[in-house]
């Protein structure tokens, strides 16, 4: 097969669009997070990591399929949120007058970072620091020329149905609504009743959760380490960047863009031209895009 | 001691610090010369950390890519040209990159500008890789790297240049402009301080050291590998320290520098992964409930003491 022939087959679109969805959950969390608190979570990747532990603990420990334990998983990740929101943020968040924001956004970033490198080096104690992988669900279906293997298809659509669902979810209901509302105007959503307090410790719920649920997923496809969450939160920042604040279908384009801007890069590089591909992605999007988030965020105020 | 002003307690900590430090290669033996070396690493590169990322508030998480830069420069240039040329030439290139990235780089605020300074480090070290490994160097070894004692002064001095450069720093107009600025940026320039100017300045002042720190120290390892000189802990460990310390001044970092240093001495070897649960700990800890570091414990003790006793402080 020539260079030509895998670019025009349906097989690396394929690819993309698995790797894609899957951003746009991890980015969704980080956005719900961002948005209602303007507090950059640096540990969201880690929890996706601790989602793929969790499925991979219950699968070759326990012998549950990683399907059946998701949403036990994702349980567990929305109560550590809720922890953690109670213990720690609540208390800085009620702190924070709005001269001192700025400082406090730099310091919740470091709080996070730290939460950040106890996970991966608990759970590197816990699990040895070694990449682990399991099988599963990988019989190949074949569509016309398009091979999938069952576990990146099962991943495509939970993913792509959290995100919809998720999107109807802040268009249609109440509390999505009151979501939306303390995503652009905190002050004025809570002038006009919005209890931003539930808003806030149900972002971190759903955040975390669908995170630890992203890290089900991840623990499907591939190998996974303590330390191979940090790629998924710079990607979750990318689509945020360039998708904006508490935009859930932007953001899933911008998810997909970047799945494929990763896909198609690997696939006329190398393999290790990925953490390249990422990085360059994350930093381009940042230096190019910095008004887009900031002007959001000063009109916001 | 609480007659003794404030100031004279900590001139008699730094002396003995230095003395300490200056005497130890000619007592001890290579192991605590090594532990010396790298406690003057951590204050170098500490200290040079401050002068942007606390004078001015812009928290870099970045600063990793200089050491890493020096230290490659040394090694791509090893037995190709003298050493002392390409130390300071890993200076001069650490400043050059600073001042060449830093004007998009400091349009970026709060913690984007945290976050964008990881990335971009990030970026230059899987880059980095990525060169190595496509033109067929996975690790390069140095024969004939100088003597640990040399090496050590060399570090000395760096460590003194960068706790002068913080305290030049810190009594100058320009550390006030700096400190104005982050208080608040727009208030700041409105008063006619030219922040970008001043910005980009203490950035390129930052990072020359951090590149000749990096190009010492891979003469000291003789093992090189892209991923362990430019390795992101490298960036936290230095915000650890400057947090633990608290304050904008060169006494802050000193403490945690000190503290740090001596609890990895303990751990690493046996322990590296809880140590650095610990250190994430720290970080948390301090973050919340100790926001000016443990200068600020000292001298919020010293204030209540003095208040009490009737005087000004």
């Amino acid at each position: 097969m020539t260079v030509l022939e895998t670019l025009l087959s349906g097989q690396l679109l394929f690819a993309a669009l698995v790797t894609g969805s899957l951003y746009a959950l991890i980015a969704l969390g980080l956005n719900l997070v961002y948005g209602t608190m303007r507090m950059l979570n640096v540990a969201h990747g880690d929890l996706v990591m601790l989602g793929a532990y969790g499925a991979f603990a219950a699968f070759t420990l326990l012998g549950i399929s990683p399907l059946l334990a998701a949403p036990a998983i994702a349980a567990v990740g929305g109560l550590l949120g809720y922890g953690l929101y109670r213990g720690i943020f609540r208390k800085i968040l009620a702190g924070g007058s709005s001269t001192t924001a700025v400082r406090l956004e730099s310091n919740s970033l470091l709080l996070f970072f730290g939460l950040s490198i106890i996970l991966q080096n608990a759970t590197a104690l816990a699990f040895t620091p070694n990449n682990r992988a399991y099988n599963y669900l990988d019989t190949v279906y074949r569509v016309g020329d398009v091979a999938m293997t069952g576990n990146r298809l099962a991943t495509l659509l939970i993913a792509g149905t959290l995100c919809i669902g998720m999107a109807l979810f802040l268009a249609r209901s109440v509390l999505g609504l009151a979501m939306r509302a303390v995503i652009e105007r905190r002050e004025a959503a809570h002038i006009v009743g919005v209890n931003v307090d539930r808003v806030q410790w149900l972002s971190f719920v759903l955040g975390f959760g669908s995170a630890a649920l992203a890290g089900v997923l991840v623990s499907m496809l591939g190998q996974f380490s303590p330390f191979s969450g940090f790629p998924f939160t710079i990607a979750g920042f990318i689509v945020i960047i360039l998708g904006g604040l508490g935009n859930v279908m932007a953001g899933l384009l911008a998810a997909v863009l970047l799945g494929l801007i990763e896909t198609y890069g690997v696939a006329l590089t190398s393999a290790n031209m990925r953490s390249v591909l990422l990085y360059g992605a994350f930093v381009a999007a940042l230096l190019l895009f910095p008004n887009g988030l900031f002007a959001r965020r000063a009109a916001a105020r | 001691m609480k007659d003794l002003c404030p100031n004279h307690g900590w001139t008699l900590l730094w002396i003995t610090c230095l003395t300490c430090l200056g005497a130890l290669p000619f007592l001890a033996n290579d192991y605590l010369v090594g532990v010396g070396l790298t406690l003057l690493m951590w204050l170098a590169l500490t200290q040079s950390w401050c002068v942007l990322s606390k004078m001015a508030g812009y928290v870099s998480l970045g600063h990793v890519v200089f050491f890493g830069l020096g230290a490659y420069l040394v090694v791509v240039t090893w037995q190709q040209i003298p050493l002392v040329l390409a130390v300071l030439g890993a200076g001069v290139l650490s400043a050059l990159v600073a001042a060449l990235v830093g004007l998009p780089v400091l349009r970026v605020r709060g913690p984007y500008f945290v976050i964008l300074t990881f990335g971009l480090a990030e970026l230059v070290k899987y880059t980095l890789t990525w060169i190595e490994s496509a033109s067929g160097m996975a690790s390069r070894i140095l024969f004939g790297a100088p003597d640990l004692r040399v090496i050590y002064f060399s570090m000395f001095a760096l460590a003194l240049a960068a706790v002068a450069l913080l305290t030049w720093v810190g009594n100058s107009r320009f550390g006030h402009g700096l400190r104005s600025l982050r208080e608040n940026e727009e208030a700041a320039e409105t008063l006619g301080v030219p922040v970008v100017r001043y910005k980009l300045m203490a950035f390129v002042l930052g990072a020359a050291i951090p590149g000749m720190v990096g190009a010492i120290m891979a003469l000291r390892s003789t093992y090189f590998v892209v991923g362990q000189v430019f390795d992101p802990m490298i960036s936290v460990t230095v915000i650890a320290m400057a947090i633990l310390g608290g304050g904008d001044n060169a006494r802050g970092p000193l403490l945690g520098v000190i503290f740090l240093t001596l609890l990895s001495e303990l751990l690493w070897a046996n322990a590296p992964l809880l140590y650095m649960v610990i250190l994430g700990a720290i970080l948390i800890v301090f973050v919340l409930l100790v926001p000016n570091g443990l200068i600020g414990l000292l001298e919020g003790r010293r204030a209540a003491a003095s208040a009490s006793a009737g005087k000004p402080p």
